[in-house]
């Protein structure tokens, strides 16, 4: 290690902006995988007590199931987002970003029947506050990758391309795909194994 | 090029603002540097909120970080005096609650408000020149980080004195149960925004470095902001998943467990971001600073350059500390697990090989008075023993037959990283004084502020650990309805002599740099004047 100065730089090293990504997913990923350890907990306690962790047959399954292949298939989309911006592909590009946009409403769609079924009171108890919690975390996750990738995606389309901008839509990709990782923790142990 | 064959040249006193020269000079002969376009100049009273200027927001970050500095060394003192009993709490503060209230004001915003964002500014100062880059990675998004810290500080400060803070022991109000939870978004705000900052410092290390440097070859204080940058994006989203949880069941009335606003629990909840060993994450940097000030006070490299970046990034492994909250296990505590044993006990070895590097750099170099003497060495050595003392504590503190977990042992090693974290920032406000604040400062105050902040911190170590080793039964706030271990009047005098030397190291440093950055102002607009005169 030196203590004194460093020639004069050369060129940016490239990958500024995927590199700052990967310190935000990791950053966002770490804090969701705090709230589900808290909430395995919580249930493990509840559970060890001898109480109920939400009622069997409180939560239907077909709504969460059908918004992990939802999440599954935008993450098909969201790498074709990647590659049309890589590609200068305007068209395809823009196919790629409104389906994208589409699962991820789809997914808000089917949280909102999610709620309305479970009809669970946020102040029943702590299995019904920590499902609220995680869930509502993972839906404001969703909808901040929603916003990256309709931003990143729009400044490199509609814009002159270029490396830089495109490595944004990349950017925005990792972001939604650690997304879809979180969710498959909500799946599996939210809705699974409840 | 590793980092054993790098050449060594002796810094001067002249080299002592590392890395001044090269970026300098290339942002003025207008060659491509790293770092992305040039930023544009912006002057006025708008500078602030438009400038994308690196060095003016590192400033931002340590100018306010130094006033908060201040006002937390004010409660610090006042916290002491109700402790030795000067005054009761009621005529202090105003009651029970409100002295709990400033007691968790006070940690909170040495580590949030202090300690961080003064590493965090100088890291952004520092960092880009050491590593050959014009600026930040994203400057833009670092004066955001900025401005976004400095609303949540704004809002976590004034709730709390608005009757928030995080929790009470003696009931509490509607009104002051929704000022808890502006006190919770206020923190929740203040640590994201430290969080866009340690990730713009940790991109800028590793996408904006000269093309042919590895990260090897990094300057001490820039590896030791890598690791504290990554140690800070494990650790800080867990306090912030802990706060939504706090938050949720506050706001969804009537709170069922984590949010109760009239007990200490959402204080017990987030604690272990002071405790260790998540404390010792602010304290990466010191290693870092401790290492680079006492090379260019002594006019000599490390030979180990290896070893000590090792050694630095032991130290943030050692400081990941999510993992280790207490409130969520129920009667399975991890601190009663090995590995809690393991890294409490293992702390003390960086910073132990960390003076063991500074006695190797001292042996080998300058041994003149003015290498000595100088503000550089002192604040190096100051803060590496203020961390050896608070590490040491630790270590003390995970051994179990000494049951010091639930004392006042846990405020020995916050308040001994703490010090350490205000005494570097101000050993390198000192030996990069023309680029931090753009005027070199005073050395005699530079040596007042850091004898001053270090000897009242040793002291506040020696009461809080003392009173841990003496106390018979643990601190339980709600059942006790008190701070501190024991009454005792020495310990207590002890601590508010350490809290007062500490408050008024920290007065002596501000004003220093107040008066330099004053003559500094007065300087260019003269300058200014004059160059104005001369056109007409």
């Amino acid at each position: 290690m030196r203590t004194l100065s460093l020639p004069v730089a050369g060129p940016n090293r490239p990958r500024t902006v995927v590199v700052g990504a990967l310190f935000a997913t990791c950053a966002a990923f770490v804090a969701f995988a705090s709230l589900i350890t808290v909430y395995v907990q919580q249930r493990q306690q509840t559970r060890a007590a001898g109480g109920e962790w939400l009622a069997s047959g409180s939560i239907e399954m077909g709504p969460a199931g059908m918004s992990m292949a939802t999440l599954l298939l935008s993450a098909v989309t969201v790498q074709w987002a990647v590659q049309a911006s890589r590609a200068e592909d305007r068209p395809h590009g823009f196919i790629a970003l409104g389906l994208t946009l589409m699962f991820g409403v789809a997914v808000i769609n089917q949280f909102w029947f999610i709620y309305q079924n479970t009809g669970f009171a946020i102040d029943a108890g702590v299995p019904q506050l920590m499902f609220y919690v995680v869930t509502g975390s993972f839906i404001a996750m969703l909808l901040g990758a929603m916003a990256a990738v309709t931003v990143f995606t729009l400044r490199s389309l509609l814009g002159p391309f270029g490396r830089e901008l495109a490595q944004g839509v990349q950017a925005a990709a990792i972001f939604w795909h650690m997304m879809i990782v979180c969710y498959f923790l909500v799946w599996y142990i939210v809705f699974i194994t409840k | 090029m590793t980092l054993t064959d790098t050449p060594v040249d002796a810094p001067s006193e002249a080299d002592a603002d590392i890395g001044t020269a090269t970026a300098g000079d290339a942002a003025d002969s207008g060659q491509v540097v790293a770092g992305g376009p040039p930023p544009r100049p912006a002057s006025g009273i708008i500078a602030p909120l438009v400038t994308a200027d690196s060095a003016v927001v590192g400033r931002l970050f340590v100018g306010t970080s130094l006033l908060s500095a201040l006002g937390a060394a004010v409660i610090g003192v006042l916290l002491a005096m109700s402790r030795a009993n000067v005054a009761s709490p009621t005529d202090l503060f105003g009651g029970l609650n409100a002295e709990f209230r400033l007691w968790t004001l006070h940690r909170s915003s040495l580590l949030l408000l202090v300690v961080m964002p003064l590493m965090l500014g100088v890291a952004m100062i520092l960092v880009p020149s050491q590593i050959g880059a014009r600026g930040l990675a994203f400057p833009r998004a670092a004066l955001a980080s900025f401005w976004t810290w400095l609303t949540g500080a704004v809002i976590m400060v004034a709730s709390a004195f608005a009757g928030g803070g995080w929790g009470a022991i003696d009931g509490v109000t509607a009104n002051e149960s929704d000022a808890i939870a502006l006190t919770l978004l206020g923190t929740a705000v203040v640590i994201a925004a430290l969080l866009l900052g340690a990730l713009i410092v940790a991109t800028t290390v590793i996408s904006s470095r000269s093309g042919s440097s590895s990260l090897l070859d990094l300057a001490p204080f820039s590896w030791s902001a890598l690791i504290a940058s990554a140690v800070w994006l494990l650790t800080l989203p867990v306090a912030i998943a802990n706060i939504v949880i706090i938050y949720a069941d506050l706001r969804g009335r009537p709170a069922v467990a984590f949010g109760q606003p009239e007990s200490p629990d959402i204080w017990l909840q987030l604690d272990w971001l002071v405790e260790q060993p998540a404390v010792y994450a602010m304290a990466v940097p010191v290693l870092g600073i401790a290492i680079g000030a006492a090379g260019a006070a002594l006019g000599v490299e490390s030979s180990r350059h290896g070893v000590l970046a090792a050694v630095i990034g032991l130290f943030g492994l050692l400081a990941v500390g999510g993992w280790s909250q207490d409130y969520f296990t129920g009667s399975q505590d991890y601190r009663d697990g090995v590995v809690y044993v393991v890294f409490g006990l293992a702390a003390v070895v960086p910073v132990i090989a960390t003076l063991g590097a500074l006695a190797e750099l001292a042996m080998r170099g300058s041994r003149t008075p003015s290498a000595l003497l100088s503000t550089r060495l002192l604040g190096a050595v100051a803060a590496l023993v203020l961390l050896g003392a608070a590490t040491a504590a630790g270590a003390l503190r995970v051994i179990e037959p000494l049951d010091l977990l639930e004392t006042t042992a846990t405020w020995a090693v916050f308040q001994g990283v703490t010090a350490a974290g205000i005494v570097a920032a101000v050993t390198a406000l000192w030996q990069h004084g023309p680029r931090m604040i753009g005027a070199s400062l005073d050395e005699r105050a530079g040596m007042a502020a850091i004898a001053l902040i270090a000897a009242g911190g040793l002291l506040a170590i020696l009461a809080d650990l003392v009173d841990g080793l003496i106390a018979d039964t643990p601190i339980v706030f709600a059942v006790d309805r008190r701070i501190y271990d024991t009454g005792d009047t020495t310990l207590a005098v002890v601590s508010l002599l350490g809290s007062a030397l500490l408050a008024l190291g920290v007065a002596v440093a501000v004003l220093a740099v107040a008066s330099a950055a004053a003559a500094s102002a007065r300087s260019a607009a003269l300058s200014s004047q004059a160059a104005e005169s001369a056109t007409s």
